[in-house]
């Protein structure tokens, strides 16, 4: 299927052109994400105040995260991870156990981290172990994860004015304090990616297996680190997430799934593997996450920001596709 | 090559079951059979409870207990309604949240001739056991403009509903209830104040719409909150703290689910209790047992004239503190005589 | 089979007997067989009497027309993820007109040009600008599921009790459901299309290897591009089916449809990540046979959120049965 010319097309490892298509979909995006603000400052000028700011960059910490992990999983050749909303929940229950406990902030981080890490490792367990196809991996286990996570709990939230609760409703230098962490994060994945040995491994793997395989990467070991690293990233979202939602049941995640993987997608990271700048998360996650605000401006109602978005994704990858297609002979 | 596996294949899958279902036939029943169907949406608490609280009771009378669940899905629902019909039940209690497949579950029902209960929702071929939603939203609203009243002479600068969509009529019952409630006590709230944005009744998925209707309205300050149920009014008030905009900020809420314990938003100053858990008590007493005894009650389909009424019971945060939380009530309910209802047991504010 | 451009996917396997062993049907038979030995001896007769797999098949007639038609498409390999949405979409746009008094023909007819033109749409952006099918149908699935809650308005539902057509869909034949039948010989029909027809062939083909299709002068485009719309004409159809059955659509109809569908026909030996492999009956038993458990477990009164958990389970051990059976290994 398309999947197959893709992986051909993109595979031997041309970092120059690769960075540059990446800043291509930079530019492109940043021009339509400047529209949209421009175009809804002209009609509302409150609308660039700093309470549109907080909003858009709120809804950015949780999205940005889980986009990273989505991210790497998909430039790494393994497609989508579909549970992490089971692996969210999952995290968030344990954070809020252990800040019921009275943990402090630091334990619940490390906590809710680890947690989402074994939930990564699991996944990759079946995907390496037993051969399945991530994708199918992913479909059940978030199906069988919400399901048990219903059996043992129904709502779950943080205490009031426990430390977690006051990070989710702190801010610094003017942002919320949940933005920094995503904002560093996806500069130094951005930067070490490209950059490091492992970044490159996983990379190439996503790229083409064969070859990478004949430069003697192990395959089984880059796919149990990516998918361990990218179920961290989920847990640290978890913490973000639990922080800011309020109370939240087994189902509160599954809305964000769609909305993140719109994300790496409009990024330019490659569902196929091999090719995509998490520099780029920012300014997808930043459009995707100002359109709900703009349309509340425009005074529509939040069910054609659905389509909005849609199209935009259509529209999105369809440019990407044909620049794909010039770009090969 | 594969032709003739999937020929094969077709004629046993449809061969099957045409065979051999000539032995099915069900086993004759003795035993008074309920059959129960839950909402089956993951949002809330209360939908599974309603499922645990009618097994426990219809063990207590001695009944066979089959437990569905509409899994939130008009078209499951529907087919549950069939399984009770195969299944034998005698009568049968849902509570189907996604009431668009009523008409076709009352449908199958009638010509089966097994009468069924539905919460909350009225459909003109079911007994109506629950709220009258209207009047509950109107109750809340009152409570809330009575504070309204008090604290800011009631001169609030932005009233918003947090709506879900995905509840139907009942969202638009719940949510103008409220509004209309706001207005007996504060007839002077000019139309432009009363905004809303789609909360889906989630306080961590309202969230960010929450978030960006304040944006929206930068210059309010005192803002008053209803909405569909204490979920979608946290999302707003969880909003505000995050955007710096909490100190006053008045919310008022439907169903109670987030007004008793020791975590209770500051902000979430009432709430009406329906104490949904707890409706089989009502469904059994009025309606299942009566019919299980071989007396069977006319059917009061309408929530006006309703087979079983449950009584809202508006409460201020206060007020709610003597509330025990679902899990304690669920106990202390199974453990009161028969019939007791949670209404009588904790609303601490009988009209 | 013999069409050498699909040759390789088939590893030149031509004994009829191996076939049972390794087809692509083959996997999911077995679990097949598995869930009714099991309903029979655990249920009792009545698991499979016609009163039961009459429920069963009244809530399979979505889920086969659907299957059937997206089918089509996961063999060619663009695998069209909009297909729960259009549902939706359809059954919302019907009903609506429906509710505005028009004639139950017409309005199926528009509604299932308006689901073409939609999936015209998604033609255009992979085949026509090389979009990525699980991308561009995504943004499909959330611009449509949009436009079908707005259709639906501040209510979220639209009734359309029609009791003609509820009577209609309820219709019964030989004490099963005639619609039930209609989907499962149009999913025979398609089965027959794809391994015995020249039309079917070159579907396999193009999602098998879509360059070696190109050389042995099949028109990969044409048959992408038709596989996307009979897909979005299939979930259209669908929709219709879920008015009249339901009396109604709502913003819950069709919602996640296209996830129950998939790991359903994944069970039953097709991959959304690669063409050229499934078959519709396969794909059918594997809604089947997920119907089965569910309703194994319905039957038992056993707790109903277990549910999710078993199909997810099933889920993994169909795919590991198949891929221990000579399927696709992953890496």
């Amino acid at each position: 299927m398309s999947v197959t010319p893709a992986i051909e097309t993109a595979a031997p490892a041309v970092p120059l052109k690769v960075r540059l298509g990446g800043w291509g979909t930079g530019l492109m995006l940043l021009a339509v994400w400047l529209l949209l603000i421009v175009a809804t400052g002209l009609y509302r000028q409150d609308f660039l105040s700093h309470q549109t700011l907080l909003a858009v960059t709120f809804t950015m910490a949780v999205v940005g995260v889980l986009a990273i992990g989505q991210g790497l999983v998909a430039i790494s050749g393994g497609f989508i991870d579909l549970s992490q909303p089971a692996n969210m929940i999952l995290a968030s229950l344990v954070a809020v156990r252990l800040s019921e406990a009275g943990m402090p902030l630091a334990v619940v981080i490390v906590g809710a981290i680890l947690s989402g890490m074994l939930w990564g490792a699991l996944n990759a367990a079946i995907v390496v172990f037993a051969r399945l196809n991530p994708v199918i991996v992913t479909l059940a286990t978030n199906f069988i994860g919400l399901a048990v996570l219903f059996l043992v709990f129904q709502l779950a939230e943080v205490p009031l004015n426990s430390e977690i609760y006051q990070f989710g409703r702190a801010s610094f230098l003017g942002l919320p304090a949940i933005f920094w962490p995503m904002l560093a994060l996806v500069l130094i994945v951005g930067l070490l990616m490209p950059r490091t040995r492992y970044g490159r491994r996983a990379i190439a793997v996503g790229g083409n297996k064969a070859a990478a395989k004949a430069r003697g990467i192990s395959l089984k070991l880059t796919r149990f680190a990516i998918f361990t690293i990218a179920g961290g990233f989920v847990g640290f979202a978890s913490v973000l997430f639990a922080a800011t939602a309020g109370p939240f049941n087994p189902g509160s995640a599954n809305t964000l799934q769609l909305n993140i993987i719109a994300g790496v997608i409009l990024a330019g990271i490659s569902l196929a593997g091999g090719r995509g700048n998490f520099w780029m998360l920012l300014l997808s996650v930043g459009f995707l996450s100002t359109i709900p605000t703009s349309l509340v401006f425009f005074g529509l109602s939040s069910d054609t920001q659905s389509i909005f978005q849609g199209f935009i994704l259509i529209i999105a990858v369809a440019i990407d596709g044909w620049r794909a297609r010039k770009g090969t002979p | 090559m594969l032709r003739n596996t999937t020929r094969a294949f077709a004629v046993m899958a449809l061969s099957v079951p045409a065979v051999l279902g000539l032995g099915g036939i069900a086993e004759a029943q003795d035993k008074f059979k309920l059959g129960m169907a839950v909402g089956g949406n993951t949002c809330c608490e209360w939908m599974k409870a309603q499922g645990d609280v009618a097994r426990a009771l219809a063990e207590k009378e001695g009944w066979d207990y089959v437990e569905l669940s509409n899994n939130n899905d008009p078209a499951t629902a529907l087919k549950n309604a069939q399984i009770f019909v195969q299944e034998g039940a005698k009568a049968v209690i849902q509570f189907n949240g996604q009431a668009a497949s009523n008409p076709a579950i009352s449908a199958v029902m009638k010509q089966a001739g097994i009468p069924i209960v539905t919460y909350d929702i009225a459909d003109p071929g079911m007994y109506f056991v629950g709220i009258d939603n209207l009047a509950a939203g109107i109750a809340g609203g009152e409570g809330l403009g009575k504070i309204v009243k008090e604290k800011w002479d009631c001169n609030p600068d932005l009233v918003v509903s947090a709506e879900g969509a995905g509840a139907g009529i009942v969202n638009e019952w719940r949510t103008g209830g409220m509004r209309t409630g706001l207005g007996n006590i504060c007839p002077d709230i000019p139309k432009e104040k009363y905004v809303s944005f789609e909360s889906q009744g989630d306080a961590a998925v309202g969230l960010p719409a929450a978030r960006d209707l304040l944006a929206a309205h930068p210059d309010a300050k005192k803002i008053a909150v209803v909405g569909l149920n204490d979920g979608g009014v946290l999302a707003l008030i969880n909003a505000a703290e995050q955007l710096g905009r909490a100190d006053d900020v008045i919310g008022w809420g439907q169903d109670g689910a987030f007004i008793t314990g020791d975590n209770v938003n500051p902000h979430l100053v009432g709430s009406v209790f329906y104490f949904l858990e707890g409706y089989a008590v009502y469904a059994i007493r009025d309606v299942i047992k009566p019919i299980a005894e071989g007396k069977i009650p006319p059917l009061k389909a309408d929530a006006g004239d309703p087979a079983s009424k449950v009584q809202p019971c508006p409460v201020t945060a206060e007020q709610a503190k003597a509330v025990p939380d679902m899990a304690e009530r669920v106990k202390q309910l199974l453990a009161a005589p028969a019939g007791t209802t949670e209404y009588d047991l904790f609303c601490p504010n009988k009209g | 089979m013999t069409d050498i451009t699909a040759a390789p996917v088939r590893k030149g396997l031509s004994e009829d007997w191996r076939a049972i062993l390794t087809g692509s049907v083959a996997s999911i038979s077995i679990t097949f067989i598995a869930v009714i030995a099991i309903g029979w001896f655990w249920v009792g007769p009545k698991f499979l009497s016609f009163g039961n797999v009459s429920i069963m098949g009244t809530f399979l007639i979505v889920p086969l027309i659907v299957g059937a038609f997206s089918g089509f498409a996961l063999l060619s390999g663009v695998v069209d993820l909009s297909i729960g949405s259009m549902v939706a979409f359809s059954s919302a746009l019907f009903a609506l007109l429906i509710s505005l008094g028009w004639d139950p023909a017409t309005t199926a007819v528009v509604t299932l040009v308006a689901c073409l033109c939609f999936g015209g749409i998604n033609a255009i952006a992979i085949v026509g600008f090389g979009a990525e099918p699980i991308a561009a149908t995504l943004g499909m699935l959330v611009a449509l599921r949009g436009i079908a809650w707005v259709l639906l308005g501040s209510q979220g539902t639209i009734f359309a009790f029609n009791i003609d057509m509820f009577n209609l869909i309820s219709l019964q034949l030989f004490g099963l459901p005639l619609f039930f039948l209609v989907a499962i010989a149009l999913t025979v029909v398609a089965a027959l299309i794809v391994t015995r027809t020249r039309a079917g062939r070159h579907v396999q083909a193009v999602g098998g290897d879509d360059k070696a299709a190109a050389r042995a002068g099949i028109s990969v485009r044409g048959v992408r591009v038709a596989a996307l719309l009979l897909s979005s004409f299939g979930a259209g159809l669908g929709g219709i089916v879920y008015a009249a059955q339901l009396g109604s659509a709502a913003r819950a109809t069709g919602f996640g449809l296209e996830f129950q569908v998939y790991a359903a026909l994944m069970i039953g030996g097709y991959s959304i990540l690669r063409g050229g492999v499934g078959n519709p009956i396969g794909g059918a038993l594997g809604l089947l046979a997920v119907a089965g458990v569910s309703n194994i477990l319905d039957l038992k009164a056993i707790s109903p959120y277990y549910v999710n958990i078993i199909v997810g389970l099933l889920l993994l051990a169909a795919v590991l049965l198949d891929r221990i059976r000579g399927g696709d290994a992953y890496e």
